[in-house]
């Protein structure tokens, strides 16, 4: 590692780049406006990409001020300069390789306290930085207020209040980006215990360093292992007397230093803040602070997501969705209206027989492909999104991420995994490919079976709880079927895959309101999306299906699949929704929803049907996704296993239900 | 735009792609943020098309 060469002045140390501009880095935690800042720094000319050797991504943009041009870098969001994650190593790395002219430190004013210690970092390095406190307006709202000018005067380097979306202080940062930075000369110390070990460190070292000397022998302490082997490189043979004297340090403190120092770190930013925040006397709790905190704890948590799923995967989706929308578009305005005028007429002007089967028959692609995808999937896909939206919007998913977390942990997963299952009550394919975001392939393995398995995607979820809703025990043995599935498989693959289960560690947007036009977009989008995709498959299916009925084909299977039928318990009927299920979910569950409208099933042979369509064969797309995704072997082993195991838990719920009556 | 699952902000081109050669379709067009890589649902066309005339207005005021 070469960039750590000589360092000279602050004003030596400001890089030029190829363009001849001095580079600004932004740097500071996920969420506090950087890339809205960047944005309105930067404008049009933006170029992203990828960090070299890494897969983390990099912007960077030009903006002019007096005439000068200036390269802005918005680099990964980091929490200290001691990296733990990729993000915050290439963020480091951007510091130290480009000596930026400027480091603009953006932090949120309403976590000033949380923030600040990273500040300390900077100026301790004797960093060009200027503080940017954004997000003033909103830390105002809720009562706090922060003195600037004294902030400034304690910390030694400029400070600026902002309100980045808003374009406020957007000037002045221009401004500071534009005057002439210099070297923030630490006005604060650590205890003398402390500054006694970093002392006897620097004197240790003899080389040049970009960073602080200082710095540099608190990392050392830290145990950070790039900076050790920059060390080494530098110091060649005087190293092993550093590394002693880092050792003997580290020793005598029992490896509390990080503890020590953080604790040091946190008193002086008290220190700072004393007089230059002020947070109101009865500090205002907002109703959306107290209402997320519930929403992460277990006892509070688990209820409130029962009410959530009730109210709004119930009572929206279930009954008013899939059950008044669909009773009216599919009943009403389809078999009442639409389809007997529809096959009058192809009956009229199609001469051909076959054809007329085609369009209007059994499997016709008008009265079964447009019906399904219209009358039933539309208006559940529809509810489900809008339901689905309002979360999205209101933050609480990651909420959800972090209350998961401790169930997930025992089943090999960690809260990052609820992207891949919350997206899979979406539609599982897409789920699935989302699940190469997470960090370990055993992670990947158990995610992907259990969206393959017990995540059904919204569209058969809504079918098969309208469905079930008319008879509630059967909505409930579907629910605990699947729940005790879930967690049963999930330990089992936890035990069975082998690995070590990763950390989890997630910075939670503020929870808010949900925005209604916010809201409308995502559904219309996700709606459009959908339809566009289901609408071309339905009618596929509906040809295919077409072909099986004139060549018999598809009697055939019905034909081959009835003894299995026969041992869940179903009437041979009930094959074709499994082998509509198998070109899409919500298809089957359409097919089932036929077959109960037509009186053909009971509650009990409803409920087994429904455990197993859920459990049932990944549609083609997923199946396809987890070829891809894991590889031919995986996807193949995944698919046997999950088919097995649907119609083996249906084989036993159904034993279970006529042993016990209770359906 | 702002992810809706761990509320990033970030530019819509900025988003991981990923679904292009999704083999039942040609690609679901949703935008992967590219920290945490949940698929946000793009801005439509048409809403693109108003807050630009609505922002053009507001400058020229
Ligand atoms: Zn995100």
């Amino acid at each position: 590692m070469s960039f750590f060469k000589k360092k000279g002045s602050c004003h030596e140390a400001a890089t030029v780049a190829a363009s001849g501009a001095k580079k600004v880095a932004l740097v500071g935690n996920p969420n506090v406006g950087k890339s809205v800042l960047f944005n309105a720094l930067t404008g049009a000319y933006v170029t992203v990409s990828n960090y070299p050797g890494t897969s983390v991504e990099v912007s960077r943009g030009s903006t002019a001020i007096n005439g000068e041009e200036f390269e802005i870098i918005d680099t990964p969001g980091m929490y200290s300069i001691l990296p733990i994650t990729e993000e915050e190593r290439v963020a480091r790395e951007i510091l130290l390789t480009e000596r930026p002219h400027l480091v603009l430190h953006v932090l949120d004013a309403r976590n000033l306290e949380r923030m600040l210690p990273m500040t300390l970092q900077l100026i301790e390095a004797e960093l060009p930085v200027v503080l940017v406190v954004n997000i003033m307006d909103e830390a105002a709202r809720m009562g706090l207020e922060i003195d600037i000018p004294l902030l400034s005067k304690r910390l030694g380097i400029p400070v600026i209040g902002a309100a980045t979306a808003k374009k406020i202080g957007v000037p002045e940062i221009r401004a500071a980006i534009a005057g002439s930075s210099s070297c923030a000369v630490p006005p604060f110390t650590y205890s003398r215990l402390m500054e006694g070990d970093i002392a006897e460190i620097c004197q240790s070292l003899r080389g040049e360093y970009i960073l602080s000397k200082k710095a540099i022998a608190l990392l050392l302490l830290q145990d950070d292992a790039e900076v050790a082997n920059l060390v080494r490189e530098t110091e060649g043979v005087w190293f092993p007397g550093v590394q002693t004297v880092v050792r003997e340090k580290r020793f005598e403190r029992r490896e509390s230093f990080h503890l020590d120092l953080s604790m040091e770190r946190k008193a002086i930013v008290k220190g700072i803040l004393d007089g230059a925040f002020k947070a109101p006397e009865k500090r205002v709790v907002t109703l959306a602070e107290r209402f997320s905190r519930w929403t992460v704890r277990p006892a509070t948590g688990i209820p409130l997501l029962l009410i959530v799923l009730y109210f709004g995967l119930y009572q929206f989706v279930g009954v008013f969705g899939a059950g008044t929308l669909v009773d009216f578009l599919e009943g009403k305005v389809f078999e009442e209206h639409f389809n007997p005028w529809i096959i009058e007429i192809v009956k009229l002007y199609v001469p051909w027989g076959m054809l007329q089967e085609l369009l209007v028959g059994e499997y016709g692609i008008i009265t079964l492909g447009f019906r399904y995808a219209v009358g039933i999937i539309l208006p559940i896909v529809a509810t489900f999104f809008l339901f689905f939206s309002v979360l999205e919007d209101s933050g609480y998913f990651p909420r959800l991420a972090l209350l998961v977390d401790r169930v997930f942990k025992t089943m090999g997963l960690t809260g990052r995994a609820v992207i891949p299952m919350v997206l899979g009550f979406g539609c599982d394919t897409m789920a699935t490919m989302v699940t190469r975001t997470l960090e370990t392939v055993r992670e990947r393995v158990i995610a992907t079976v259990l969206l393959a398995l017990a995540i059904p995607c919204s569209a058969q979820l809504g079918v098969i709880m309208s469905l079930l809703s008319q008879t509630p025990g059967a909505l409930l043995t579907w629910g605990v079927c699947l729940l005790l599935i879930f967690l049963l498989v999930g330990l089992l693959a936890a035990k069975v895959v082998p690995g070590e289960t990763p950390m989890f560690y997630m910075e939670i947007p503020p929870m808010r309101l949900p925005q209604f036009g916010n809201v409308l977009t995502k559904t219309y989008t996700r709606m459009q999306w959908y339809f566009m995709e289901i609408l071309p498959l339905f009618i596929l299916a509906s040809v295919l299906l077409w072909l099986g009925k004139i060549t018999h084909f598809f009697e055939k299977m019905i034909e081959a699949m009835t003894p299995v039928m026969a041992s869940l318990g179903l009437p041979k009927e009930s094959a074709v929704a499994f082998i509509f299920g198998f070109f899409r979910r919500d298809y089957g569950a359409a097919g089932l929803y036929d077959l109960q409208t037509k009186g053909l099933l009971n509650a009990r042979q409803l409920t087994v049907a429904a455990v197993t369509l859920t459990l049932f064969i990944p549609c083609v797309a997923q199946f396809l996704i987890m070829k891809k995704e894991r590889g031919w072997k995986v996807a193949i082993a995944i698919g046997l296993f999950v088919s097995g195991f649907a119609f083996g838990s249906g084989w036993l719920l159904n034993r279970f239900l006529l042993a016990t009556q209770l359906l | 735009m702002r992810c809706g699952f761990c509320g990033h902000e970030f530019e819509e081109h900025e988003g991981n792609v990923g679904c292009k050669n999704c083999p039942m379709s040609s690609g679901c067009k949703m935008v992967k943020c590219p920290r945490c890589n949940y698929e946000n649902p793009p801005e439509p066309a048409l809403i693109k098309g108003l807050k630009k005339v609505f922002s053009a207005k507001k400058k020229t005021n």
